[in-house]
């Protein structure tokens, strides 16, 4: 019988419900033994789109963008300690441009079993102005996705593992 | 955390009672403040005013989108302000503005920033949508036209 999850890809953009969704994954690929990446997305696309907009200046792209590389840099060193602490090893992937397409191009290219992505917005609406990044990501990929909830008891069972 | 997460009754202001710029500023952050979501309103304010220093956030077809980074929040902010009769926000279009989405972030959350902001952008693009707001009678309708009900 074949192993259902060998590769798993836990998507991270620093919120907590991201953050949640990691620690899951982390206590998922310990039990299971699967090859665990973590994928941060510097979200080019959104910026041009600001620029373009004219709701940002040419130097706020510049800064965004660069705060945007330094928070994927510390989002993805705080997710590999916390892989760490449980003997976890983790492959840190961080590209840029738009979300939903590099994370679909992420799971193709590392051919991924399962995608983990944290909680989405409780709240819905049907215009189509507010999507949700990892809501269109999760429709786009030909893996199955985990959708992680309930943060208090994610960290009990984070805390517990060996 | 998705644009609609931040929206509430209790940050909607529709009318807003300034009539020039800055007073509008502060008044969109003094939403915030009598909402309980942020405390220190002048550090807020001056976050702003810098990033409005620069060029001004009223767009085109009177929409403006003033935002800002600041370390006096821990956790992305919303406000929406609607003024019917227009307020000159020295806009690009020269033309007044009469809604008014204000974004704030910390330092930390730029990623989650851009993404909202985007939301507001592509909101934007619809006119007939922002009139629609524009003329609505109270906040509740306000947030009722934003979840699409």
């Amino acid at each position: 019988m074949s192993i259902p999850i060998r590769k798993i890809m836990v998507y991270i953009d620093g919120t907590e419900q991201s953050i949640t969704a990691a620690q899951y994954a982390i206590c998922l690929a310990a039990s299971c033994g699967a090859e665990l990446f973590v994928q941060y997305v510097v979200n080019t696309r959104a910026v041009e789109e600001l620029l373009k907009a004219r709701i940002f200046l040419h130097d706020e792209q510049v800064e965004y963008e660069r705060d945007m590389e330094a928070d994927a840099q510390r989002y993805l060193d705080y997710v590999s300690g916390l892989a760490a602490r449980k003997g976890v090893a983790i492959t840190k992937k961080h590209s840029k441009g738009s979300v939903h397409k590099e994370i679909v191009d992420a799971i193709h290219e590392n051919e991924v079993d399962l995608l983990v992505i944290g909680e989405l917005s409780r709240i819905g609406s049907r215009r189509d102005e507010f999507y949700d990044e990892s809501e269109q990501a999760m429709r786009g990929v030909p893996c199955s996705v985990l959708i992680v909830k309930d943060q208090e008891r994610v960290w009990n069972m984070y805390e517990s593992m060996g | 955390m998705a644009l609609l997460d931040l929206v509430s009754e209790e940050i909607v202001k529709i009318p807003l009672e300034s009539k020039d710029k800055p007073d509008t500023l502060r008044e969109l952050i003094q939403i915030l403040k009598d909402a309980g979501e942020i405390d220190d309103l002048i550090a807020v304010l001056k976050a702003v005013r810098e990033r409005e220093d620069k060029q001004s956030t009223g767009l085109e077809r009177g929409i403006a989108v003033p935002h800002g980074k600041t370390a006096a929040i821990s956790a992305m902010k919303l406000a929406i302000g609607i003024a019917p009769q227009g307020i000159d926000f020295d806009s690009l279009d020269g033309k007044l503005s009469k809604l008014f989405f204000l974004l704030l972030a910390p330092p930390n959350q730029s990623g989650p920033h851009v993404q909202a902001l985007a939301e507001i952008a592509k909101l934007a693009r619809s006119q007939a949508f922002c009139e629609a707001l524009v003329h609505a009678e109270n906040a509740r309708e306000v947030v009722k036209l934003l979840k699409g009900e």
